[in-house]
């Protein structure tokens, strides 16, 4: 149970003097949600890519259930199943059409193909609607019929390159749990690019983060909001500027303070977890003169730990 | 130990593709079909459209040429039946084109990524897709030549024999893979969608104008360049093999018409199947 179905080495893409994956290094387990997060542009789509056979990597290898994504291209095929970004279904086609005409293309029986239809429309949910073409439906439905497609081969690994992109909260949660579902129910590997902070945590049992072509970061949620620090405080002091500064080195003796960082106006506390940390600080800045016009203290998310590793939130990474 | 070289067997095992391909040969037939059976206005298009032309061109431009200038339609045909071979070819022609630059718009609206990823021969799906677009175009043939038979009892068109009507079919499939592949080589040459479709009308219209399709070639003599065009343009002997299996009338050689539209056909497809192997998916 413990194979490992993924195995990256050293995976390197360049687009001419572009870096697009800089020496990335990972392996994924049977069974597992492995998700990349990071901003778009970061890289993801083109890692993903390479799985899935679509770009040649130009260094470094790869290998889906022990094959090698350039040399036996065609076995990772049939291996994997894919959901891309964007849309790749045939609109004039109705939602069986589309999953009957993929089967095919990978030498199903009818037999195969119609207990499979069955059992992914039960699994996405999507009973009662196969027989409508696919431009009548809405884009949530649609994206469910391409995500279905990716279970119908019964595939060891599916990819999913930002699976709930243009979905609204309800249709973003209820395929998040079809995804665990079919994880559960099929016994799959899947492997998905977010650029969604709680797509990731919510969904990912663990989680590579990826910023400018590098994976900064790998490890489960959990573990990575850990290393950011048990609590987090952020805090502003009354006349910013010199007396932030000032308030920052001072802040720095306390022995339970991990790291302060300064973020937009704010200071940004990682605190050993304790009792009355904020009490504390109102009166360490009392005692030495800083006025703390506002305070606040959470449990650290996944957005932290992206900031904490870059140094930027997400929006910002892909705002610049 | 000794089980090592049963594990080196393993590691050889090496797949290999069939050469033929059935299933997804099929599949993708069927989806042309599918699609263009989803479509009424392609339907609807697949039937107007000959009659317009027949209709609309055919009757008006014979009434020209039946008064008193016999000469000018060579063999003796009536205008109406010199131009029903040219309005089947050029169904041939833009089909043709259509198809092979259509796996553009595939490419465009990711469908083709889909197909792609699949352990499939890139030329399976070429062929599969060409077929179904062939058989679209069979269907216009046919139906373009059902009107053209019904109004040619009075403008005198009739098919010569049964064995000529089915060499012609031949010589239709033949003329639509030429362009099929004419139209491959197109779609991977110009790789920017936008405005491609622009660019294609300009070449297929003056390639069907100057073809013969709506007058005999030698109608131009006297004027250079224009006359000399037709002859390098393969649609000139498909219109001719088309006429002459029809009617009986060749204006050019038979062999020659059968030779040049072959090795058009077997140019362009290798070019073109070599371009959508190439073709990068992104």
């Amino acid at each position: 149970m413990t194979e490992d179905v993924i195995e990256v080495h050293e995976l390197t893409k360049k687009f001419g003097d572009f870096v697009a994956v800089d020496h990335i290094n990972f392996t994924v387990k049977r069974g597992e949600i492995f998700g990349f997060l990071g901003p778009n542009g970061a890289g993801k789509s083109t890692a993903i890519k390479m799985l899935t056979t679509l770009l040649h990597p130009t260094s470094g290898s790869a290998e889906i259930c022990g094959y090698d994504v350039v040399k036996d291209s065609d076995e990772v095929r049939k291996h994997i199943g894919i959901i891309f970004q964007d849309r790749s279904s045939d609109d004039y086609l109705t939602g069986r059409q589309n999953l009957d005409f993929h089967a095919r293309m990978y030498g199903m029986s009818k037999e195969d193909r119609e207990r499979k239809i069955e059992e992914v429309l039960d699994l996405l949910e999507l009973k009662g609607k196969e027989k409508i073409k696919l431009h009548n439906l809405p884009e949530g439905v649609r994206r469910r019929f391409e995500v279905a497609r990716g279970f119908m081969t019964s595939p060891d690994v599916v990819f999913l390159d930002e699976p709930t992109i243009g979905f609204d909260i309800k249709a973003r949660m209820d395929l998040w749990n079809q995804i665990k579902r079919a994880r559960e129910i099929e016994g799959v590997t899947v492997s998905l690019t977010t650029h969604f902070i709680e797509e990731a945590n919510y969904l990912c049992d663990r989680v590579a983060i990826i910023d400018k072509a590098k994976i900064i970061a790998l490890d489960t949620p959990r573990k990575l909001k850990e290393a950011v620090g048990s609590d987090l405080i952020s805090l502003q002091i009354a006349d910013g500027g010199e007396r932030r500064a000032t308030f920052m080195e001072k802040v720095k003796e306390l022995d339970w303070i991990k790291r302060v960082e300064e973020y937009s106006n704010s200071i940004l506390l990682n605190a050993e977890s304790g009792e009355g940390r904020v009490a504390d600080l109102i009166d360490f800045a009392d005692a030495h003169g800083f006025v703390i016009t506002s305070i606040d203290e959470h449990e650290p998310s996944l957005e932290d730990v992206f900031l904490f590793f870059t140094g930027r939130t997400i929006r910002e990474a892909e705002g610049g | 130990m000794w089980g090592g070289w049963y594990g080196k067997m393993d590691v050889q095992e090496v797949t290999h593709r069939p050469l033929f391909e059935g299933e997804p040969i099929y599949s993708m037939w069927l989806r042309e079909l599918i699609r263009f059976f989803a479509m009424r206005s392609r339907i609807l298009a697949t039937f107007a459209s000959p009659l317009i032309w027949l209709l609309f061109l055919g009757i008006p431009l014979s009434q020209i040429f039946s008064s008193g200038a016999s000469q000018s339609v060579p063999g003796g045909l009536s205008f109406f039946a010199f131009i029903v071979p040219g309005i089947v070819s050029m169904g041939l022609l833009f089909g043709g084109t259509n198809s092979g630059v259509t796996v553009l718009w595939d490419k465009e609206f990711g469908f083709l990524k889909e197909v792609m990823v699949a352990p499939v021969r890139r030329t399976s799906l070429m062929i599969g897709r060409s077929l179904g677009a062939l058989t679209i175009a069979l269907i216009q043939a046919l139906a373009t030549l059902g009107i053209a038979l019904i109004l040619g009892t009075w403008l005198g068109f009739r098919i010569i024999s049964v064995a000529g009507f089915l060499l012609a079919i031949g010589f239709m499939i033949i003329t639509f893979f030429a362009f099929v592949g004419f139209g491959l080589t197109l779609g991977a040459l110009i790789e920017n969608t936008e405005g491609f479709m622009t660019i294609v009308r300009m070449i297929e219209f003056p390639m069907f104008f100057l073809s013969g399709a709506l007058l005999p070639i030698s109608v131009i003599k006297g004027i250079p360049v224009l006359y000399q065009l037709q002859f390098i343009n393969p649609l000139t002997y498909g219109v001719d093999g088309v006429r002459g299996l029809l009617t009986g009338v060749f204006l050019l050689p038979a062999w020659l018409d059968l030779t040049v539209i072959v090795a058009f056909a077997l140019l362009f497809l290798f070019l073109g199947a070599y371009a959508f192997s190439k073709m990068e998916v992104d």
